[in-house]
C-alpha cells in the first residue's frame, strides 16, 4: 500500500487500554439489562454450537431467476387477478341502495355476508342457561351472551397454535385437529344460515327448532365423518411414508 | 526543522495523484462532497447487512430432504390466497381513494330531504363518469379480499402452517381478519342507506350490551347511543384514516414475518 492510498481505518481514534470493550461494558450493567445481555450471549452461543454440529450442508439454491422471469410471472398473476376484479365489478354491478329511514324498521336487517356468523351468534340466547341459584334468573343479559360468544369463538381460534404442538402438518397426520377444523367451518356456515333464517325459511322446510338443532348437530357430524375418513386414510399413508423413509435411511 | 505531516484527509491531493477521466472526476467530487456532509459511508455497512439478510436461504426443508414433494402439489394454488388478498386490498385502496374525492360524510339533509352522504352516493352512481363502475369495483374488491382472507385462514389451519414458530403470525392474522371485517363494517355504514342504518343500529346495541364498558365503547365507536352525524363521521374517519394506516402496517409486518420465517411447507 503506497502512502498515496488512504488508510482503511482513516480517522478512527483507536481505543486506549482503559476503554472497556463491548462485553466488559455490558457485564458491568445490572438488573434487567444485565439479564438481557446474558441471555443474548447464551442464545448466540447456542446458535453457534447448533450450527457447528448440524449436518446441514450449505448449497446453492437452484432457482428460478427473479428478474425477469419471476417478476413477469408475478405481474401476470397480479394483472390477472386485478382484471378478474374489474370484470366482476363491471359484470355484476351492485344495486342502488334505499335511503336510510330511522322510522321504519325493515323486515330483514343484515350485515355483509362475512359477518353472518357473528350475527348468528347473537341468536344463541336460547342456550343462555337460566341459573336455579338466581331463582331462574340469567346471569348475563341475552345480548351480552351473544356478544361474548363472538369473543369465545375468536379466542378458541387464537389458542390453537398453543394447544397443537409438534411438527405434524397434514390433515391426515392429525385427524383430530383436522376434524375440529372441519367442524368449525361447517359451524360457521350453519350459524350463518341461522342468522338469515328469515330468508331461507322458504328454501328449507324446517321449523325454527329443527334449524337451531341442526346448527349444532351438523358440525359435530361433519367432524366425526372427517375423523373417520382421515383415520382410514392414515393407515395406508403412513405405511407409504415409512417405507420411503426406511429406504432412505435404513434402521441401524 | 519541522516536516509537515501529510494530511490523511486531503482528498484533492489523492485525486490529483490518480489519473482520472472527467466523468470519474465529477463523480468522485460529487461523492466526496455528499459524503463530507451526509456521512454516506456510515450507511454502507447497513446496506451490506441488509443485502445479506434479504438473501439468506432457509435450510433444506423436510420435503426436499426426503423427496416428498409428490404428495401435496395440489395445495399450491391455495398458497396464493395471501397474495391475492393483498392485491385485492391494494385495488380497494386505490378505488376507495378515488371514491373519496366525491363523498362527504354528513347526515345533513339536502334539498329532496336526502342526506348529503346518500346523495353523494347517488351522484357517484348516477352522474359521475365511471362512478358506477368505481363504486362497484370498490365493493367487489372488498368482498373478494374478505373471502380470500377467510380462505387463506382455512389454508393455514389445514396445512398446519400456524405451528411453532409461527404462533405470533397466526395471532396477528386473527387481528388482521378482524380488522378486515371492521373495515367492511365501517364501509357498509358510509352510504347511509337503509341497510347501513340498521346494521349500525345493531352495532350500537351490541356495543351497549358489553358489560361495564358498554356505554363507553358505544360513545367511542358510534359517537353516542343512537345513530346520527357523529356516528357517520366516526365511521368515515375509521374507514379512511385510522384503519388504512393500521391495517397496512400490520399487513407489512405479517408479510415481513413470513419473509423471515419462510413458507411453511407441509411435511
Amino acid at each position: 500500500m503506497s502512502d498515496k492510498e488512504p488508510k482503511p481505518d482513516g480517522g478512527i481514534v483507536p481505543q486506549d487500554d482503559q476503554a472497556p470493550t463491548w462485553s466488559e461494558r455490558k457485564e458491568r450493567t445490572q438488573g434487567l439489562a444485565r439479564l438481557t445481555y446474558e441471555y443474548f450471549e447464551r442464545s448466540r452461543r447456542e446458535d453457534e454450537e447448533l450450527r457447528k454440529e448440524s449436518d446441514y450442508v450449505e448449497r446453492d439454491v437452484l432457482a428460478f431467476p427473479t428478474w425477469p422471469h419471476e417478476m413477469i410471472r408475478n405481474l401476470a398473476i397480479t394483472s390477472f387477478f386485478v382484471g378478474l376484479m374489474f370484470f366482476i365489478a363491471a359484470a355484476i354491478p351492485i344495486g342502488v341502495p334505499e335511503p336510510a329511514n330511522p322510522n321504519s324498521t325493515p323486515a330483514v336487517i343484515l350485515p355483509d355476508w362475512y359477518l353472518y356468523w357473528s350475527f348468528g351468534l347473537l341468536k344463541l340466547p336460547p342456550l343462555n342457561p337460566e341459573l336455579s341459584l338466581l331463582g331462574g334468573e340469567k346471569l348475563l343479559a341475552d345480548r351480552t351472551y351473544g356478544v361474548l360468544a363472538n369473543l369465545v369463538v375468536v379466542g378458541a381460534i387464537a389458542i390453537v397454535p398453543f394447544l397443537n404442538k409438534g411438527n405434524a402438518r397434514r390433515p391426515v397426520e392429525e385427524p383430530f385437529w383436522a376434524s375440529i377444523g372441519v367442524g368449525g367451518v361447517v359451524f360457521a356456515f350453519t350459524i350463518a344460515v341461522l342468522a338469515v333464517k328469515n330468508l331461507v325459511a322458504g328454501t328449507f322446510p324446517l321449523g325454527n327448532h329443527e334449524l337451531f338443532d341442526l346448527t349444532f348437530l351438523l358440525p359435530v357430524v361433519a367432524g366425526f365423518i372427517t375423523y373417520g375418513v382421515l383415520k382410514a386414510m392414515r393407515e395406508g399413508y403412513m405405511f407409504e411414508l415409512n417405507r420411503r423413509y426406511y429406504r432412505l435411511r435404513p434402521p441401524k | 526543522m519541522s516536516i509537515e505531516r501529510k494530511d490523511e484527509h486531503d482528498h484533492e491531493a489523492w485525486m490529483e495523484g490518480k489519473d482520472l477521466s472527467p466523468i470519474e472526476e465529477v463523480y468522485l467530487t460529487t461523492l466526496i462532497w455528499m459524503d463530507r456532509r451526509l456521512r454516506i459511508v456510515d450507511y454502507l455497512e447497513m446496506l451490506e447487512d441488509m443485502y445479506y439478510k434479504t438473501n439468506l436461504q432457509m435450510p433444506k426443508s423436510h420435503t426436499e430432504q426426503y423427496n416428498l414433494d409428490n404428495k401435496f402439489w395440489y395445495w399450491y394454488p391455495l398458497y396464493a390466497l395471501g397474495s391475492f388478498s393483498t392485491i385485492a386490498y391494494v385495488v380497494a385502496a386505490i378505488s376507495g381513494a378515488l371514491l373519496g374525492f366525491y363523498y362527504a360524510p354528513s347526515t345533513a339533509t339536502t334539498e329532496g330531504a336526502r342526506t348529503v352522504a346518500y346523495s353523494n352516493v347517488l351522484f357517484i352512481m348516477g352522474d359521475l363518469n365511471f362512478g358506477f363502475f368505481l363504486r362497484s369495483l370498490h365493493r367487489w374488491s372488498a368482498q373478494v379480499m374478505t373471502a380470500a382472507v377467510f380462505l387463506h385462514m382455512l389454508r393455514v389451519y389445514f396445512t398446519g402452517a400456524y405451528k411453532e414458530p409461527r404462533e405470533l403470525n397466526w395471532i396477528l392474522g386473527i387481528v388482521l381478519i378482524s380488522l378486515t371485517m371492521v373495515f367492511g363494517y365501517t364501509g357498509y355504514l358510509l352510504p347511509w342507506s337503509q341497510l347501513s342504518y340498521w346494521a349500525g343500529q345493531i352495532g350500537v346495541e351490541m356495543a351497549l350490551s358489553i358489560p361495564l364498558i358498554g356505554e363507553w365503547v358505544a360513545q367511542l365507536i358510534f359517537g353516542g347511543f343512537s345513530l346520527g352525524e357523529a356516528t357517520l363521521q366516526r365511521m368515515y374517519i375509521l374507514h379512511v384514516f385510522v384503519l388504512p394506516f393500521v391495517v397496512t402496517a400490520l399487513i407489512a409486518i405479517h408479510i415481513g414475518i413470513v419473509w423471515m420465517q419462510g413458507i411453511a411447507e407441509p411435511h
